[in-house]
Order: structure tokens, then sequence, then C-alpha cells
């Protein structure tokens, strides 16, 4: 019966002390908000990390929500500021990671897993690999557009920019994309022949 | 072609005016490259649609509630009391002691003129300790340092602490 309440009547009723149904909302949001966290953090660990830091800081802020947008980009901006600051922490310089040497690092390393299983390799494996190799805005971007179910104006509101900069930044990011996954794909079928 | 990729994009999702769209589903029904980009991007946009999401660790819900209740649990004494607790105990006191010293006021007796008399022969001999004029001044100087040191800590404590509060505020 609970599971059927929405964010805002969940979030309604955390804020009148039943508590417990926060985890609701976070089994809920949970996986789009490890994956957002994901894109940024690059590892499993710094993503739970993050991800975690995230639902504790909505909930310390759940009575400051206005409510005027979606609680999911509300959230989102969350995770973006959160991961940002990581970034910042451990000192990533999101603009000087050299993109094509991080992808010739990754081409370079083909595990035994890869040698032999090349085959039954489906091609989202290797859309979730080209995604890894973006950098984190852009697979932030994609990541929000596709499996957010937010506009372009939410993921500005998300992000901080104007919904215009994000249709800019979106289309060069699938640009980007297209551009891996051609490469990814290129090169898995050099490897066969 | 960049322009051509762009026009498509924003016809794919939706993100143009009516006339735009109409324009362009006329472009792609004449002209063959246009219609070839357009199946090529439409292709792309629903292989990105169908990217999967991330797994959590099984105990993330719990790790998080778990956070949240050893946050709540460290939040000191002066957050979790009542304020109107504090302001009734206040008024309280505030209260009793002007009742007090109204009462006393009221019951002393103004007609009393009077000093009681002091005996002439009193001498009252009190003596300070003897501090030399040395010890004065390192004692005076050794507060003043540790004064300062104490603020400069409590001052580095308290500015993170603050820039954090405003940026979590601002989310």
């Amino acid at each position: 019966m609970q599971s059927k309440l929405s964010d805002i009547e969940l979030i309604e009723q955390v804020l009148t002390g039943n508590q417990a149904l926060y985890a609701d909302l976070v089994k809920r949001h949970q996986r789009f908000v490890f994956t957002l966290a994901l894109r940024f953090a690059k590892n499993r660990e710094d993503a739970e990390e993050i991800a975690q830091d995230c639902f504790v800081k909505a909930y310390r802020s759940l009575s400051s929500f206005q409510q005027q947008s979606k609680f999911s980009t509300w959230l989102y901006s969350i995770v973006y500021t959160t991961s940002m600051t990581f970034l910042r922490k451990r000192r990533i310089d999101t603009d000087s990671i050299d993109d094509d040497d991080k992808f010739i690092q990754v081409e370079n390393k083909p595990s035994a897993y890869d040698l032999y299983n090349v085959e039954n390799k489906s091609r989202s494996f290797y859309l979730n690999q080209a995604i890894e190799q973006l950098l984190p805005d852009d697979a932030a971007i994609i990541t929000l557009f596709y499996k957010g179910e937010q506009s372009l104006e939410e993921i500005g509101q998300a992000l901080g920019m104007e919904a215009n900069t994000v249709k800019v930044k979106l289309f060069r990011a699938r640009q980007r994309l297209k551009e891996k996954l051609e490469r990814n794909l290129k090169h898995e079928a050099k490897e066969l022949i | 072609m960049n322009n051509i990729e762009e026009t498509l994009w924003n016809y794919i999702d939706g993100s143009c005016t009516p006339a735009e769209q109409a324009a362009i589903s006329k472009l792609i029904a004449s002209d063959e490259s246009y219609r070839l980009k357009y199946n090529e991007l439409l292709a792309l946009n629903q292989e990105f649609a169908a990217i999967e999401l991330d797994e959590p660790p099984m105990a993330f819900t719990y790790n998080v509630i778990e956070a949240i209740r050893k946050e709540e649990a460290l939040v000191p004494l002066k957050s979790t009391i009542n304020k109107r607790i504090i302001l009734g105990i206040t008024i309280f006191f505030a209260v009793t002691l002007t009742l007090f010293l109204g009462y006393a006021l009221f019951s002393m007796d103004w007609s009393a003129q009077k000093l009681p008399n002091i005996p002439a022969n009193l001498s009252v001999d009190i003596k300070a300790p003897a501090i030399s004029a040395d010890a004065k001044k390192q004692v005076f100087e050794g507060f003043i340092f540790f004064d300062v040191i104490l603020a400069l800590y409590l001052l580095d404590k308290s500015l993170p602490r603050k820039i954090s509060r405003n940026k979590t505020l601002s989310v």
C-alpha cells in the first residue's frame, strides 16, 4: 500500500515523523543516484560513498525542499553538487582528463574474460564501456536525459545550467558517445579478425 | 553535417517548433541523405535509451538509514532541547526574582535614617599577597597569548562549519 505513495506523499509522511518511510524513497531512487555518482567517481566504492552522502544530505534538508520541482530533480542536484565536491577534493581536474589517453589505456588492457567472451558481448556492454570513457559531465547529461526521466529544463535545474546550454551539451555528449562506441566496436572487430 | 545532426536530434527529441517539425519531416521524406542520417540517429537514440542502470550493493538502503540514525544520535544536546522550554524557565526565574525584589523593597522600612554606631577605634588591616611586577607582567602576557590562541582555534573550527552549512542550505 505504502509503496504506491508518490515521492511528495512519502516526504510529507517523513516530515510528520514517519521517518522509516525514508527507506522507501531511498529504495526508489538508489539505482539512479548510484549510477549518476558512478559517472563521476568512476569506481563503485566512491560512487557508493557519494550516493550514501547524497541521501543523508537530502534527509537533512528535506524540510527545505520547496516542492517547486520534482523530488528527483532536487535529489539529482544534490548528487551533482556532492559529486563535484568529491572530484574537487580528490583534486581531479575534470577538464584536464585526457579522454583519448584514457581510451588507449582501456584499449591496451584486454583481460582474459574479454578474449574468451568477445563474441558474446552485447552492444550494451560496449555502450556502457563507451559511457565510462566519457567525461563526467557528458556521461551525467546522457544518463539524466535517457534514464532520469528529466526534461532539458529539469536537467538544467539539477546541473545549475540553462536549458539551452544543456541542449548543446547533450548534442556534444551524444556525438562523443557515438564516436567512442564506434571506436570500441571497430577495435573489437579488429581483435576478432 | 553537424548542423543536420543537430536539427535531426532536435526533431527526435521533439524540442523544435511545430513549423520546424513539419519542415524536417518533409526533408526526411524527400532527401535521401536526411533519411539515412535520421534512421541512424533514431537507432542510436533507441540504443542510448536502453542503457542499464548500475545496481548499488545489497545493503545500500540499510547503510543510508544507519548513517542517518548515527548522525541523529550525534546531534548535540543543545540543538535537541526545545527552545520554548528554555524560554519558559527564563520567564519563571525572571518573574520569581522580580517578585522577590518587589516584596523586599515593599517590606523595607524606609523610615530608619540613623546609621548604626561604628566604633571610632576600629581599624581594618587587609594585606594583599605580594606579587612582583615581573611575575604580574608574565602572567598577563601568558593570559593574552592563551586568549589569542584560543580565539584563532575557535575561528578556524567555526569557519569551515559555517561554509559547509551554507552550502547544504543553498542546495
